[in-house]
């Protein structure tokens, strides 16, 4: 077991269980927006804003997880 | 003109690493010690100012400017980032919060807009590619919402804020409130820097795969990304400058 192949692994481990949970996150934020717009499609104006808001929170930590991935390289 | 435009589109689907490091600024890089970033960043400040006078010149006196053009004009384009903007302010602040920080949001906005498009531009780095211009842009909105926390409320009121409801529990959440504060420029930075980095990594990387017509989707998902972390960045903004200057005496619409 060398340095480069563990870090290769490790990179790769990162991102992949980064990527997961931000999208099961992301799914249920854009499940629950979708829904509230179909119970009431004038409300979409509204609902729209706060619906951004937290999928940019959630890609965030996501974004973190992907910069400790190239970190990790070296190349940051 | 549309199609002068797709054969240039065409042709030049190609980015900075991919070309080998070349830039349009690389000899200002070298005659000056500074860094690539710095050099783009007053570039694009340069244009920035150029607009805003263009801008001023074409609205010449309040009485007139009331109608809009017709069509597609530069003046329009103005208005319309503008009205967005203003829109999402009195959505999330109330008007009359709206009104005093209009013009930080809308510089805001556009800067970093126009600092994250620069790099679509073959053979630009943007400058948010780097993290100190994230870091730089979050500590001044840290430091202007403190600021404004304070003249409104007073120190004891602002640091009161941080303590929570209850009484009892105010040293647990004092600490915690502290820390997510704390954090909140570094992962303004942060956010804008990943996504820049790994939205010009990738057009850089099918770039180099297939240099002619199988870019172009991804620059539209560059131009997507671009729009969508201004926007995320100026909402993120307005809602720390609203939780900082909110009273709690009146209460204007019914929920």
């Amino acid at each position: 077991m060398e340095a480069n192949g563990m870090i290769a692994i490790a990179s790769a481990i990162a991102i992949g269980l980064a990527a997961y949970g931000g999208t099961q996150g992301q799914g249920k934020a854009a499940a629950a927006a979708l829904e509230g717009i179909a119970r009431n499609p004038e409300a979409q104006g509204k609902i729209f804003t706060p619906m951004i808001l937290a999928m940019a929170l959630i890609e965030s930590l996501v974004i973190l997880g992907f910069v400790i991935a190239f970190m990790i390289q070296g190349k940051f | 003109m549309k199609i002068i435009i797709s054969i240039m589109t065409l042709l030049l689907s190609s980015s900075v690493y991919a070309s080998g490091g070349f830039t349009w600024l690389h000899g200002v890089t070298q005659a000056t010690g500074l860094k690539e970033h710095t050099i783009t960043f007053l570039f694009t400040s340069v244009l920035f100012i150029v607009g805003g006078l263009l801008f001023r010149v074409k609205t010449k006196s309040l009485s007139k400017s009331v109608v809009p053009d017709k069509g597609v004009t530069y003046r329009n384009l103005v208005e319309f980032i503008g009205d967005f903007v203003y829109g999402q302010a009195k959505a999330t602040m109330g008007d009359k919060n709206a009104k005093t920080y209009f013009p930080l949001l809308v510089f805001y906005f556009s800067f970093i807009f126009l600092n994250n498009l620069i790099g679509l531009v073959p053979g630009f780095l943007p400058p948010t590619e780097n993290f100190n211009t994230g870091l730089a842009l979050g500590i001044l909105i840290f430091i202007y919402y403190n600021a404004q926390g304070i003249k409104v409320q007073g120190i004891v009121g602002h640091i009161k804020h941080l303590m929570g409801p209850l009484l009892f529990m105010a040293p647990l959440i004092f600490v915690l409130e502290v820390i997510s504060h704390a954090m909140r420029p570094l992962t303004l930075g942060l956010r804008i820097r990943g996504n820049m980095l790994g939205d010009h990594t990738v057009l850089a990387i099918f770039s180099d795969l297939v240099p002619y017509l199988v870019p172009i989707p991804f620059y539209c998902l560059g131009l997507f990304v671009c729009f969508m972390q201004a926007f995320v960045f100026t909402l993120l903004t307005m809602i720390y400058i609203a939780m900082a200057v909110e009273t709690h005496d009146h209460e204007e619409h019914a929920h």
